[in-house]
């Protein structure tokens, strides 16, 4: 880095004599011929200058105000188009398109505005909440179709045989189990994913005596959603905050 | 002296009008209280008159009557039930139900138009809320749902029906001065 700034850089031309920032002033103004402004001997006699001696801040400066002098010399370069009508007609109905919109626009934050004050009213209005009708525990299903849905997996569970029961299972443990299993299928599952093909005689009773005893509980739903479907089981959501629900 | 069928017919519409929670029908009161329409809606204001100066009002909204709690107790209520209410609808949902109910039946790019943003999202939450349906499709090119409000988008903001709906600066000019006092109108003594 250099530590003294060079000294600055100036511009001889037929016609003008100074530093570069001043031309451009001048430039700006409108005092300079342009046209008539040599920015290819300019910009040479710089670069020539940087040989000798390289500052970035300079250089970045110069690249700065050259660049300006060359957009501004080539606006004044190029043929000014008269304004054609057509464009003004276009930009006209552009414009009036866009005040339509925006005249449409406040038009609606307008009601939108008129609603809020609807809204707040009849927020504050209360209903009687209507009776709910008892969520169904077994819906579109009978027992003989649970019954039978109950022999199949015993019949599956009698093919592998008699076996001693491990440990003993308890209802307890099988109600834990279908719980654990629903809460992580808020979807459901399906009948069968109750009992794995593993599972054995007494495992399959337990858990069929643990899903009994959680309908009776209210804890779980069996849906069937037409005859011979596939049985899902549903944990129960819990009774929907009736406090939550005001008037709409 | 108050016509005693009036009388009776004004009592019983008031049970039906506890038990029911929703907006009842002119019709619907008349088949529940056997009585002639003349009667029930004679009635109807004879419940509403007394109800004056009460605690519960009965509103005409959606095509019927209600029986609801005035707002002016709403604090009292809401202590009661320990419930902080539901949230209102964001700025730009309402504006897009505005554009809904005043436009109805309108295709998502149509409002999209309008407001100049995408607006599938909140369309979607709309719905969800059952404030606007889906009324239709509109006969061009892929056939675009078209949209337009629920009997629930008339009782979430107390009108009777859509022509109850404040009225929109049509022209589109300036902004009108008066609209939110306009607005009181749906509303009542209180505001």
């Amino acid at each position: 880095m250099t530590s003294t700034r060079p000294d600055p850089f100036i511009v001889r031309t037929a016609t003008f004599e100074g530093p570069l920032d001043q031309l451009l002033r001048l430039a700006q103004d409108g005092q300079v011929d342009l046209a008539a402004l040599p920015l290819g001997d300019i910009a040479a006699e710089y670069l020539a200058r940087t040989r000798q001696d390289l500052d970035p801040d300079d250089v970045t400066e110069t690249i700065w105000l050259l660049a300006a002098l060359i957009e501004l010399k080539a606006r004044a370069l190029l043929p000014q188009p008269p304004p054609a009508e057509e464009a003004a007609e276009d930009a006209g109905q552009l414009e009036e398109l866009l005040e339509e919109r925006l005249a449409a626009y406040r038009a609606f934050r307008d009601v939108a505005t008129a609603l809020r004050t609807l809204e707040a009213y009849q927020q504050r209005v209360f209903l009687r909440l209507p009776e709910q009708p008892d969520e169904p525990l077994l819906s579109g299903i009978a027992l003989t179709d649970l019954w039978r849905a109950f022999q199949e997996v015993l019949a599956r569970g009698k093919e592998r045989g008699a076996e001693i029961p491990p440990e003993g299972i308890t209802v307890a443990e099988r109600m834990a189990a279908i719980l654990a299993l629903l809460a992580a299928h808020p979807q459901g599952v399906p009948f069968d994913a109750l009992f794995p093909a593993e599972a054995t005689r007494l495992e399959i009773v337990v858990t069929f005596l643990a899903l009994l005893e959680l309908v009776r509980l209210l804890r779980v739903r069996v849906v069937q959603e037409a005859r011979f479907a596939t049985i899902r089981i549903y944990a129960r959501t819990p009774q929907e905050d009736r406090t939550g629900a005001e008037a709409g | 002296m108050t016509d005693p069928r009036i009388r009776e017919a004004a009592n019983a519409i008031e049970c039906v009008l506890l038990v029911s929670g929703e907006p009842v029908r002119l019709d619907q009161l008349a088949d529940a209280v056997q009585a002639p329409a003349d009667v029930v809606a004679a009635a109807v204001a004879l419940l509403r008159q007394e109800y004056a100066g009460r605690g519960l009002e009965v509103q005409e909204v959606a095509g019927g009557y209600q029986l609801g709690t005035r707002p002016a107790y709403a604090d009292a209520v809401r202590r009661y039930l320990g419930a902080a209410g539901r949230e209102p609808l964001s700025q730009a949902a309402l504006e897009t139900l505005a554009i809904v109910a005043y436009r109805q039946p309108i295709t998502r790019p149509e409002i999209e138009a309008l407001r100049g943003v995408r607006s599938e999202h909140i369309l979607e939450r709309l719905e969800e809320r059952r404030l606007i349906k889906a009324v239709g499709r509109k006969p061009t090119v892929g056939r675009p749902i078209l949209y337009g409000t629920t009997e629930a988008f008339l009782r979430y903001f107390g009108l009777r029906d859509l022509s109850d709906l404040p009225p929109l600066d049509a022209l589109g000019g300036p902004p009108p001065a008066v609209a939110p006092a306009e607005t009181g109108e749906a509303g009542s003594e209180e505001r």
